[in-house]
């Protein structure tokens, strides 16, 4: 097991799950607003409004196919990240996985069939470096396709900010 | 690795210096990086906090000014000034206004790109430059390490491949041609991947055309397209070109995701509904729909040949009553051109409004826009509730033609009898 682990709850949710509406309302994109802790407020404002309140550091979203699709604004992803959850999904288009690596967001984008395993609630634990998924309910457990290391990395230094960072003091040093 | 490669891995392997296959992570370099607009203060200002002083290479970043090219608001007239600022103290090129137009085409008409380069920027038509057979991604948080440190890291893509086969019938435009290809297939099929266009179809289309074709599918949520630099790419481009080409053909065995065909000779105008460009009907099951506001323009059609063909639906005729009509040419050149061949003078005439080169209405409808519960039909990029200003107006996207016919009538309407009246040949 790495230290990329999250274990808690699984949050499935449908199909198609798209970025603006359903994920968060597009006003924080247009405000350009990108502070988690307000973000984490209005996560699935318009598809689950409880999950902000009920969600706990640990949980799963568990998405369907292309997950967050739409105009790739980055506000959703943070506003998850600050919800303390990770997230894995059938699919996530490259513009959307993208933002969630750079908010930092444990994410695994391409779990086909990880849906079927999971209902509502049910425990959930993911190693975001290995991709390993297992529901602990059940017993059941996946292998998915592993992230690069480079984007591994990514998520252990907590997103692109870091990672820009580290990049500039390496030019720097050099 | 045995098998052949497409465009996008023959260019991500040059730009790399090694041999890539999709699905690789890479670091390539970028040959161009473009930002656009409030994007380069928001990006300089990342870059500030950060302490960066100096870009990685200043001579490859292209500032330009297209998304609002006539600021109207005060706050519009400081960012510009912004702009100015950061071009000034980075030492890099700004194509301000007046001075370009929009950053997704005149660069393609000037030779800053050419074919087989690859270009990052802050934008997602940045896919307009596959149509001389370049790459361009778009990349949004991680522009200032782009412009920091030369390069981010990106998938190599997955290709699916567009075989044109046929000719276009009389009144159908390439957008028609690239509005049907986005309707027709599942969006699973665009997603992540290059569009790369070739076939028998395409020497008849004019690099005006690729630049519709490759324009719409990143809609769908492709990373880019291209389209084969043929003879005819070639040769116009050559002689413009301000730095050496590359163009590259996908290998006879390339590996793609999927092969599809789109039949040219097949189809007719197009008109798409909302909420979302693919969702889209022949013009026929539309027509006589009634519209307020029509708009030609933008990266999608807003080029000289788009322009002639609303023109020439438009010559003698009047915008209907309660119709706004509003004409956006995509650069400086296709203004001037458009000026040059009377094009303006017909707008103008018919009770259209001509205004500033660059993205035009589309740009979220900064000018120009629409109230709630108007009607649009307009040749921009996208129609989503709010894309040209009012979330409770209706939008409509089309081709010039259709757009210009259906100005004249004041519904959506099949610009074919129009054309045919207006003796229209389809030579390209």
């Amino acid at each position: 097991m790495s230290d990329l682990v999250l274990r808690g709850r699984a949050w499935v949710y449908p199909d198609n799950v798209a970025i603006d509406g359903d994920l968060m309302a597009l006003e924080w994109a247009l405000k350009r607003e990108t502070r988690p802790e307000v973000l984490k407020e209005h996560v699935f404002a318009g598809l689950d409004p409880d999950f902000p309140r009920r969600a706990r550091p640990g949980d799963i979203v568990v998405g369907g196919r292309r997950f967050a699709q739409g105009n790739a604004h980055i506000q959703g992803m943070i506003g998850l990240k600050g919800c303390g959850v990770g997230l894995v999904a059938e699919s996530i288009p490259i513009g959307s996985f993208r933002n969630a690596l750079a908010a930092g967001l444990p994410v695994l984008p391409r779990c086909p069939g990880v849906r079927a395993m999971f209902a509502n609630g049910e425990a959930i634990e993911v190693d975001f470096a290995t991709a390993r998924v297992r529901n602990l309910d059940r017993g059941t457990e996946a292998g998915f396709p592993p992230l690069a290391p480079h984007l591994v990395e990514m998520l252990r230094a907590g997103g692109w900010g870091p990672m820009f960072r580290r990049r500039l003091d390496a030019m720097n040093a050099a | 690795m045995t098998g052949g490669q497409t465009i996008a891995e023959k260019i991500l392997s040059r730009i790399c210096g090694r041999r890539v296959v999709a699905g690789e992570i890479v670091m390539p370099e970028a040959e161009l990086v473009t930002v656009h607009d409030w994007y380069t203060v928001n990006a300089f200002r990342t870059l500030e906090e950060y302490g960066v002083t100096r870009l990685h290479d200043p001579a490859r970043v292209l500032l330009v000014t297209d998304h609002e090219p006539l600021a109207v608001s005060p706050q519009a007239f400081a960012r510009q000034q912004a702009v100015r600022g950061i071009a000034q103290r980075f030492g890099v090129q700004h194509r301000d206004s007046g001075r370009g137009g929009l950053g997704h085409v005149f660069p393609i008409e000037e030779g800053i790109v050419v074919p087989g380069m690859f270009v990052l920027a802050y934008d997602p038509h940045v896919t307009n430059y596959g149509a001389i057979g370049a790459l361009g991604v778009a990349v949004l948080t991680e522009i200032p390490e782009v412009l920091a440190c030369g390069s981010v890291w990106l998938q190599v893509p997955e290709t699916l491949r567009v075989d044109l086969t046929g000719r276009m019938p009389f009144g159908v435009f390439a957008r028609d041609a690239a509005q049907k290809l986005i309707a027709s297939h599942d969006a699973a099929l665009f997603e992540d991947a290059v569009v790369e266009f070739g076939g028998p179809g395409l020497a008849a289309l004019s690099l005006d055309a690729r630049q519709t074709l490759c324009n719409t599918p990143v809609e769908l949520g492709a990373v880019s397209s291209v389209v084969e630099p043929d003879a005819r790419c070639l040769q116009e481009v050559r002689a413009r070109a301000q730095r050496p080409m590359h163009a590259a053909l996908p290998d006879i065995d390339a590996r793609y995701r999927a092969r599809v065909a789109l039949d040219l000779s097949a189809l007719a105008p197009q008109v798409a509904l909302p909420p979302t460009p693919d969702n889209v009907v022949d013009v026929t099951e539309v027509a006589g729909k009634p519209i307020q506001h029509a708009f030609v323009g933008s990266c999608a059609s807003g080029m000289i040949e788009d322009l002639r063909v609303a023109a020439a639906v438009l010559r003698g005729r009047q915008v209907a009553p309660g119709v706004r009509f509003i004409v956006t040419p995509a650069t400086q050149n296709v203004a001037a051109q458009a000026a040059a061949e009377g094009l303006i003078e017909t707008f103008l005439r018919a009770g259209g409004m001509v205004t500033a080169p660059g993205c035009g209405v589309c740009a979220g409808g900064r000018i120009g826009g629409v109230a709630p519960g108007e009607s649009s039909i307009g040749t921009g990029t996208r129609n989503e509730p709010g894309r040209l200003g009012a979330h409770e107006a209706v939008l409509h996207i089309a081709g010039p033609a259709t757009v210009a016919a259906s100005a004249v009538t004041g519904v959506i309407t099949d610009p074919r009898p129009f054309l045919r009246d207006a003796g229209w040949s389809m030579a390209a």
